[in-house]
């Protein structure tokens, strides 16, 4: 639950109001006894429906995904309903995690950190790719039931549990790491990055590896081998660093040239739109096709 | 894992209601792309009655009465064809409008405001159609 | 890794040329449009006019220009939004040759009118 519930009222929707059972007096006139059932049955009635609407005021209806292969009943894919207790700043995240720990302990997801950077709690919420812990409740229509699903374009391993081997591969295929043969004159000396040039890669720098872009993408969904805009953008981090040279850069440029490199971008803003880190992924991919087709131009 | 389950592309097209702009812009793109394309060869298909007309005797040219002529001319004289042809025009000014977007986009000018740029587009096609529609449809009655 | 991409196939040259008919078309096919729908109109089409315009040398470059980057500008991308659906293999070529043969086939027939109005032997 949320860090700063300010008061924690335990109500939920599922827990029923239990009044006072109708005391039948056994003799007597039978037709009163049942007319009393009839009333105490009636108070009982609208005492639910009271409570069932105070607590709709201060619930949320969730709609999530489940699926698992190996549980019998559970190897069509359907949505669950959970009503959680609605707290102020409650995020997604929350929501699940008070859903799993109160009514379903088999509702499986990811997450860790809780606050935006370990990148594992991508989620499709209400038909759109965005962190679960960096939601808030109160920021979505809470009138409609929250639709939780697993990111799309992706092979589903379990409820929420997406299979990300393949973002991987194309995060790796860019080589996601530092590379440099412009070293330092002295053995002990740093290799400092100049201020307009850390500037310049600022953003790229803050993706958190979450796949919320590579899953909005409707190319990287058709065409498997795109690299799709994760992987391309640690390629802008890391071409666009003064620090590794010229040589690097052009066989970085080479990675970034192949046919399902960067030609594939369709500008859709798909990614733009969903980053939860607000990169700038669309305005990065078309600096290194200008990149590209400059640097073709100086060789002809 | 020994199964996972893959919901393929479904929630693209089912979804339709969720899309961006960005999203709107290059399906609209496309598909006017297609119909470009798909008139650019019927349009060259029906302009080639014009080499058997270039045969014609000089007198027939001149009464309009070649195998040319005469089939724009009964084309033209259905409502149809007439109807159709502002859509086309509909289709080729969206195409160059939303076309100059996504070359702006391409040269990294105004990536903030492309959704903007993007209603301007069809809005701008929505004016122009319409304000065609007379000079299209003159004639044909 | 980057092996798996090792086979340079730069699709930057397409790439470029797509952009760069592209703004070629935006004048040009606004220029169609405004010439033969409002300049002339559609119930007013003759051979004989049709001909006049083509024998002027600089309007018949103009249109085999057009015809040309026209059709490229098409076809790649059709192809391109094939590829973008994942197309590849076998049918990728065969789409690709077809496509090609299409394109040749549509600029000789464009040129075979164009010269026909022009006058010039050769249709």
């Amino acid at each position: 639950m949320s860090t700063d519930a300010p008061q924690t009222t335990d109500e939920t929707s599922e827990t029923s109001t239990e009044d006072a059972p109708a005391e039948a007096p056994s003799a007597g006139d039978r037709r009163r006894a049942q007319k009393q059932e009839r009333a105490a049955e009636r108070a009982r009635e609208e005492a639910e429906a009271e409570a069932a609407a105070e607590a709709a005021k201060n619930t949320v209806h969730l709609k999530v995904f489940r699926y698992d292969p190996e549980v019998e009943g559970k190897q069509e894919p359907r949505f669950d309903d959970f009503h959680v207790p609605y707290e102020k700043g409650m995020t997604v995240l929350d929501a699940l995690m008070y859903a799993r720990d109160t009514y379903d302990s088999s509702l499986t997801f990811r997450h860790s950190c809780r606050q935006a950077i370990c990148g594992s709690d991508a989620l499709f919420i209400d038909g759109s790719q965005r962190l679960g812990c960096k939601t808030q409740l109160s920021d979505l229509d809470m009138e409609t039931p929250i639709r939780v699903e697993p990111l799309p374009h992706a092979d589903v391993v379990k409820d929420l549990v997406v299979d990300m081997e393949h973002f991987y591969e194309q995060m790796e295929a860019v080589e996601p790491y530092f590379q440099t043969d412009d070293l330092p004159d002295e053995e002990l000396e740093e290799q400092r990055q100049s201020r307009e040039n850390r500037e310049k890669v600022k953003m790229s720098t803050r993706c958190i590896w979450c796949s919320a872009c590579m899953s909005s993408c409707n190319i990287a969904a058709g065409d498997n081998e795109y690299l799709g805009p994760a992987a391309i953008n640690k390629a802008y981090r890391f071409a666009m660093d003064e620090r590794e040279g010229e040589e690097m850069k052009q066989k970085r440029l080479e990675i970034l040239e192949q046919e399902h490199g960067v030609w594939r971008c369709q500008t859709q803003f798909s990614c733009t739109n969903v980053c939860p880190k607000d990169i700038p992924l669309t305005e990065h991919i078309q600096e290194l096709k200008r990149e590209a087709v400059k640097n073709n131009l100086k060789f002809w | 894992m020994s199964q996972s389950y893959n919901r393929g592309l479904i929630e693209d097209f089912g979804r339709w209601r969720e899309f961006s702009a960005g999203m709107w812009a290059w399906i609209f793109h496309k598909f006017t792309g297609w119909v470009l394309v798909g008139y650019l060869f019927t349009h060259i298909a029906v302009l080639s009655t014009a080499i058997p007309a270039a045969g014609a005797e000089e007198a027939v040219l001149t009464a309009g009465e070649d195998v040319y002529t005469q089939t724009i001319v009964t084309l033209e004289d259905l409502l149809l064809v007439r109807i159709l042809e502002v859509g086309l025009l509909a289709v080729a000014v969206f195409h160059i409008l939303n076309g100059t977007r996504l070359l702006l986009v391409d040269l990294g000018i105004g990536l903030e405001s492309q959704d903007k740029s993007f209603y301007a587009s069809l809005i701008l096609t929505g004016a122009i159609t319409v304000a065609s529609v007379p000079t299209f449809i003159a004639g044909a009655f | 890794m980057a092996e798996r991409y090792s086979s340079f196939t730069p699709g930057g040259t397409s790439w470029l040329l797509q952009r760069i008919t592209a703004a070629f078309l935006i004048v040009v096919l606004a220029f169609h449009f405004f010439l033969l729908h409002f300049v002339h109109h559609a119930d007013e089409v003759s051979f004989l006019m049709s001909a006049g315009r083509m024998e002027t040398w600089s309007y018949y470059s103009l249109m085999v220009l057009f015809l040309i980057t026209a059709t490229f500008h098409g076809v790649n991308g059709v192809y391109n939004a094939l590829i973008n659906q994942g197309l590849s293999g076998t049918k990728r070529t065969a789409v690709k040759w077809t496509l090609i043969a299409a394109s040749v086939l549509l600029i000789a027939q464009g040129i075979r009118t164009a010269n026909a109005w022009a006058g010039i032997g050769i249709y």
